[in-house]
């Protein structure tokens, strides 16, 4: 259960507060409604975690965001959904609610926060071009789009552009009887069902103050290691195909399918859904789940290393994701980075240790100081295998007893529930009316956070790493937009 | 990479032989809800009929269940609480269909006439493909790319994906419609040259599924005339494949879910091309 030290300050302070607490900005929004809307702000300072609220008295306030650039996607949606104005915000223009399929795109004559930082001059002139890259896009993905400028094979910049996928996830968790939130939930980033549940169901079970039977923990770590194995295939998958690895990828595809049959066939969806729920988990593991789980997964482990010793000795696959895509320890911490993009640039950080939850113990952290794509793939690949020690030791720690606990009316106002994906960290803030009933609901995906720093890994890239750039980042645009 | 060559030869045959032989899903899968209209107990119903979250399960005049197979999310909240066994889950793989309302199933919904019949459409083999993602939920895309694993392989079956609309036979919608998405899906379709084929993918394709928002316009037939209509959350590369094959003309559909008369597979004509 996550513990918050409540805070009130000025909003003309708000700024000034965050810098001074000197931690991690982990989320930014405005709650309440219009009588008495408040700014929020989640900040872990050294080991805690503290709740900033500041009263919001007009429509605009001091921006956070030049003091801390982690800020400036939050600011920005406030920006769109609440019409309330961040005054100094360096790039103000629509980041949710932006007028994209219209035809006409262009690059922000604005700078940036990053083009601020650096000095840097925008490059113009003849022969410089945009490249308005989806969201439509040549290939199976997810809407998004870039536009890429270039002068024909450097980057000369480039820019995000989310929330075509915007299906208002969070209003909806509202809506609905508490009981069959989590179903939303499972649904904002399809591919981490099991995390986006998890951390909903321990909001919730934090407004409670109740915790998931020991049985039930077991089970969700299992279930979400098992998670974070396939997504960390999918990446792997994308990589060789982006090197023209038929072999690899067919071969990685292979281990990635035979994860989600197992999926399949313990829990009835291929992604897991219907397992995770407040209280504890609704399925149970009988032995013969347990035995498949175990014997599927040592087989698969033994594959999965003859294929990845093979992989790492791949030149034509290394050549392409060595030093591509750098991500600088500095701009990771400022846009406050999360999940394996976080750990591959040295910052030391993962929910499972840092927030522990559902009897994660002992856990050892990778990591990686390169910064470059290889070494978020690097990150990956020691997290599969901590991911099999943690399912191992799961498997072991199944003892019998209740799967679910009873779900006691609402004792807190306010709580916040956090997972680990396999894309970073991934937080709810939910706040409930008296008995079982929830008034607000602020969701951050993982991919929220490395969205917003999507353009700083491009610096001095040319156009054909575009995909190994993107893929190693590992993004969901569908978690993003909620 | 001679490492990579050894390792692609050394392993056994993994690829189905769908269609030609069935592909049954494990057992206790949950694919989508089935009723039983002739058991639905109308104390039950409407206690059933609370727990569906994207309203698959309503109630008809005589209070009596009425499923729509198009807004099931196969979360299996409606088989645990009946308790006279009214609805269970189904494990099949093949739902997808040419018709919305043969997803329809109640006491007295009619069984469109096209039962069992394959989409009498422009395509008898090689389909190109153009996907777009229209506001999913990310997992029918990773469903999608694994046809093209060895497990799946849709090559051997002449479906191939393409860059581009206008050398697309059919366009693969996922996701329920998002107002930023309505102008790119209708950009798309126009691109493509005639005849083309629409397929919905997936429940929020179906019909927007769970999402009420407004910034959501719902099922993909709310924009575009849709051909081929394949459920799932996400629907499972089997699934895709039947949907795609019938959109090709190639597998009939199959018979609506009931629980009295099994389902079945169809094959038509030229369905295995391996």
């Amino acid at each position: 259960m996550i513990t918050l030290r409540d805070r009130t300050v000025q909003a003309t302070a708000l700024a000034a507060e965050i810098q001074r607490l000197g931690g991690r900005l982990m989320m930014l929004f405005a709650a309440g409604d219009d009588g008495a809307r408040e700014l929020c702000a989640v900040v872990r300072a050294d080991d805690t975690l503290v709740r900033l609220r500041a009263r919001l008295d007009g429509a605009a306030y001091p921006a956070v965001t030049p003091r801390v650039p982690a800020a400036h996607w939050f600011e920005r949606e406030i920006h769109d959904l609440f019409g309330i104005v961040p005054e100094g915000h360096p790039r103000l223009e629509p980041l949710v609610r932006h007028a994209a399929g219209q035809g006409e795109v262009t690059v922000p004559e604005e700078d940036d926060v990053r083009l601020r930082h650096r000095g840097a001059e925008r490059l113009a002139g003849p022969g410089v071009f945009v490249i308005p890259y989806g969201p439509v896009r040549s290939g199976v993905f997810e809407a998004a789009q870039f536009l890429v400028q270039t002068g024909g094979e450097d980057i000369a910049y480039c820019a995000q552009r989310l929330f075509f996928k915007r299906r208002g996830a969070e209003r909806r968790i509202c809506e609905v009887p508490l009981e069959l939130a989590v179903l939303v939930a499972e649904r904002v980033s399809g591919t981490s069902s099991v995390a986006h549940a998890l951390a909903f169901s321990h909001a919730v079970e934090s407004l409670a103050e109740t915790e998931a039977p020991p049985r039930a923990q077991a089970i969700r770590r299992i279930l979400a290691e098992l998670e974070r194995l396939y997504n960390h295939l999918e990446v792997t998958v994308r990589e060789c195909e982006d090197a023209s690895l038929a072999v690899a990828q067919a071969q990685f595809a292979v281990l990635k399918e035979r994860l989600h049959r197992l999926a399949g066939a313990t829990v009835g969806n291929r992604y897991l859904r219907g397992a995770v729920v407040p209280g504890g988990t609704r399925i149970d593991l009988d032995a013969g789940s347990v035995d498949r789980i175990a014997a599927t997964l040592r087989d698969w482990e033994r594959d999965w290393r003859g294929a990845l010793g093979i992989l790492l000795r791949t030149d034509s696959f290394l050549d392409r994701l060595v030093s591509a895509g750098p991500l600088s320890e500095h701009d990771a911490q400022d846009f406050g980075c999360v999940g394996p993009v976080a750990r591959g640039s040295g910052i030391d950080l993962d929910t499972r240790r840092d927030l522990p939850y559902d009897g994660y113990s002992a856990f050892e952290v990778a990591g990686h100081s390169d910064g470059d794509a290889m070494a978020r793939m690097e990150v990956r690949f020691q997290e599969v295998s901590s991911s099999l020690e943690v399912i191992r030791e799961a498997v072991a720690s199944l003892s019998p007893g209740a799967i679910r606990g009873e779900l006691k009316s609402f004792t807190r106002d306010g709580a916040l529930g956090a997972s680990e994906s396999a894309r970073g960290e991934t937080l709810y803030w939910l706040e409930a009316d008296g008995a079982q009933k929830l008034r607000f609901c602020k969701l951050r995906a993982a991919s929220f956070m490395n969205f917003g720093a999507f353009n700083r890994v491009f610096d001095s890239q040319v156009l054909t790493d575009f995909s190994f750039v993107e893929h190693s980042l590992g993004l969901s645009p569908a978690g993003c937009d909620a | 990479m001679i490492r990579w060559f050894f390792r692609g030869v050394a392993g056994r045959r993994l690829t189905t032989r769908y269609p030609r032989v069935s592909e049954p899903a494990p057992p206790g899968f949950r694919a989508r809800a089935l009723l039983d209209p002739t058991a639905t107990n109308p104390r039950e119903a409407w206690r059933v009929a609370q727990v569906c979250l994207p309203g698959a399960l309503s109630l008809d005049l005589q209070d009596r269940l009425v499923l729509d197979a198009g807004r099931c999310i196969g979360c299996g909240l409606c088989a645990d609480a009946n308790g006279d066994r009214a609805v269970t889950m189904d494990p099949g793989y093949e739902l997808a269909t040419t018709h919305r309302a043969r997803l329809v199933v109640g006491a007295d919904a009619h069984e469109a006439d096209t039962a069992a019949a394959a989409l009498n459409g422009p395509f008898r083999r090689s389909l190109h493909i153009r996907h777009i993602d229209t506001g999913s939920d990310g997992a029918v895309e990773q469903e999608i790319a694994a046809l093209l694993n060895p497990y799946y392989d849709m090559h051997r079956l002449g479906l191939f994906f393409t860059a581009s609309p206008r050398h697309a036979d059919v366009l693969l919608v996922t996701g329920p419609v998002t107002r930023p998405m309505e102008e790119p899906l209708r950009r798309t379709y126009d691109a493509m040259p005639e005849p083309r084929v629409v397929v919905a993918a997936g429940t929020d394709a179906c019909s927007g599924s769970i999402w009420t928002a407004p910034e959501v316009l719902g099922g993909v037939d709310r924009v575009l005339s849709v051909d081929v209509y394949i459920p799932g959350d996400p629907p499972s590369p089997i699934a895709l494949l039947h949907g795609l094959l019938l959109a090709a003309g190639r597998v009939r559909q199959v018979s609506a879910p009931r629980v009295n008369g099994a389902p079945t597979a169809a094959v038509a004509r030229g369905a295995g091309a391996e």
